[in-house]
């Protein structure tokens, strides 16, 4: 397996000489961050609460929100649509290399570089807002969190290699992709947490593969769910990951037989 | 010594499914709402075999259907139709066994990792072929000695020129030591001397280690010098299959006739014999119909003060042009 560790390796290498891309790709994600910060601070003020939550746990939300959205959102596989439109993905096609490891490690180096970095923004957030946040200490929860996320990554994974797939027939492949954005920005919880909206639309969000990538695992953190709760989710999560997998497979294998291999 | 067939390849067709739309805005939309598909016939019903160890040269113009063909083969397309077999593995299959005994080299298309120097890419290929390390050590040094781009491994790909990046290209694709190698235009866009030394240097690998090649070239000199047989296509089909001697002496329009003269000669006089391509005395050379030859060369040798003469075989470029003017 060594083979994935070097793809993870060079793709971490190969970010760092595109270090001012990468840089102001940050400060896009940080200011993004504070103007969501500054309006839940702005809309919360201590003592009050909206739902569920207080200034430290809203605060603590948008914070969770904000670094699990660097593990999950941070991939390669949005390179996916044109690499097969250019015909580059033949040069993974004739070597004996897993396509979906390949892609899946590239997005482990990414993930690393992205979460180095928010681990450093954090920390000066930290130090310059000082905000009051919520820690969490019991190491159930925090287990429990880190098993969400990684269901988080691997959902997101497939559906945005699906999207890419579409390369194999159409070279629009960025359209459905700005939905997904679009999406993810709403239903996922990366802006409000969504136990504010009615509980009628929570109850249908709980079976939304997107509910899963960011909302899930922070409230998991934050333990406010309950252990039947957590384990509900994790179950509806589970079945997401077989369910997309599955699709993925079948997707590619219609593709490939699609596949023209242009561009040569 | 039994020859063994590495490549078989039977009945092979390949249609492509092209999406049609009509210019314009208009256009656009209309393609959005309900698209045309226009199948295209790439490959219209080829067979042929190539030995192990055997170096072949596929010819045609763009969009003959060379790629088309090489694709298939190494399995990055389903043929339509047909039996392909490459070291007796079907190549659509992509099992790591038959993937791992091919290499095919893109001459427009790079596996190279771009902001990284060429070794990164080398060291990547070693793991996923499991090469040892003593292996590849040996094989990257011979490589590279043999292309001279010891100096520039590590030196990251997008600041190497086009010749040393097709260089490490090549590098790349051998570090497995393939069986069987496809080129496709590798020597597209470079220089004459590095178009030599890549020459030289895939004559030097298939006799070395006796791998089974097919090359596809734009440049006749390419193919004149490393295949001895060559298969050419021309819209989807084989139209011509064997030695290149053969096809000289089959298709050859004219012959090369090169005198030196021991006296002068009226120039009215050479003409008559056929076309002059060159006469500085006492040089001169004439253009002569390939069966008029022998009368022509009796001619001079009863007529013309000569001191020497000397029938040459047609170009090879104009041989093809031929081929190709007299199928249409």
């Amino acid at each position: 397996m060594k083979k994935y560790w070097l793809i993870i390796k060079n793709t971490w290498s190969e970010t760092l000489t595109y270090r001012l891309n990468f840089v102001m790709w940050r400060i896009r994600v940080v200011v993004q961050f504070l103007t969501i910060y500054f309006l839940w601070l702005a809309v919360l003020p201590p003592n009050t609460n909206f739902g569920p939550y207080d200034q430290k746990l809203i605060l603590t939300y948008i914070l969770g929100a904000w670094f699990v959205g660097a593990i999950v959102f941070s991939t390669r596989t949005a390179d996916i649509g044109e690499a097969i439109n250019s015909g580059d993905v033949s040069n993974t096609l004739i070597k004996p290399v897993n396509f979906f490891l390949y892609w899946f490690s590239r997005d482990l180096g990414d993930k690393a570089m992205n979460i180095m970095f928010s681990v450093v923004e954090i920390t000066l957030v930290f130090l310059i807002l000082e905000p009051s946040v919520f820690i969490q200490t019991q190491i159930t929860f925090f287990a429990l969190a880190i098993l969400s996320i990684i269901l988080a990554v691997i959902i997101y994974f497939f559906i945005s290699t699906i999207l890419g797939f579409l390369g194999f027939w159409t070279p629009e492949t960025w359209a459905p992709r700005f939905i997904l954005f679009i999406l993810v920005g709403f239903i996922a919880g990366e802006i409000f947490p969504l136990d504010i909206l009615p509980s009628g639309v929570m109850k249908f969000l709980q079976f939304s593969p997107f509910t899963y990538l960011i909302y899930f695992p922070v409230k998991v953190y934050l333990g406010q769910l309950s252990y039947p709760q957590i384990l509900g989710g994790l179950t509806i999560a589970l079945a997401w990951t077989i369910l997309f997998y599955l699709f993925t497979k079948l997707v590619w294998r219609f593709g490939l037989r699609f596949y023209a291999a242009q561009g040569r | 010594m039994l020859k063994v067939n590495a490549i078989t390849v039977k009945n092979l067709i390949k249609t492509y499914r092209v999406a049609e739309k009509s210019p314009g805005v208009l256009g656009s939309i209309k393609s959005l709402v309900r698209r045309k598909y226009r199948d295209v016939l790439a490959v219209n019903d080829i067979s042929f075999n190539v030995e192990e160890g055997e170096l072949v040269g596929f010819i045609g113009p763009n969009g003959a259907g060379k790629t088309t063909t090489l694709k298939c083969l190494s399995g990055l397309l389903y043929p339509t139709s047909g039996e392909v077999s490459v070291l007796n593995h079907k190549p659509w299959e992509r099992k790591t066994q038959f993937l791992k005994s091919i290499a095919f080299v893109m001459g427009q298309k790079n596996q190279l990792w771009w902001d990284l120097p060429p070794m990164e890419t080398f060291l990547l290929n070693k793991e996923i072929y499991d090469i040892d390390g003593a292996n590849f050590q040996e094989t990257i040094k011979e490589l590279s000695s043999l292309l001279e781009i010891g100096n520039i491994l590590l030196t990251p790909v997008k600041k190497l020129s086009l010749g040393q990046r097709m260089k490490c290209e090549l590098v790349a694709a051998l570090v497995h030591r393939p069986k069987v190698l496809f080129l496709d235009e590798p020597t597209i866009g470079l220089d004459v001397v590095i178009q030599k030394n890549l020459r030289e240097f895939i004559k030097t690998y298939n006799q070395k280690y006796q791998s089974t090649i097919i090359l596809t070239s734009h440049y006749m000199r390419d193919v004149e010098a490393l295949a001895r047989r060559v298969i050419i296509i021309d819209g989807g089909k084989i139209i011509f299959d064997g030695l290149l001697e053969t096809l000289v002496k089959k298709y050859a329009p004219y012959k090369l006739i090169s005198l030196i003269l021991k006296k002068e000669v009226d120039v009215q006089k050479l003409k008559k014999l056929g076309i002059i391509k060159s006469y500085n005395y006492p040089q001169a050379v004439l253009s002569v119909e390939s069966r008029e030859t022998n009368k022509v060369v009796t001619e001079i040798l009863k007529n013309l003060p000569v001191d020497d003469i000397n029938v040459q075989e047609a170009d090879i470029e104009d041989v093809i042009r031929h081929v190709f003017q007299n199928k249409k």
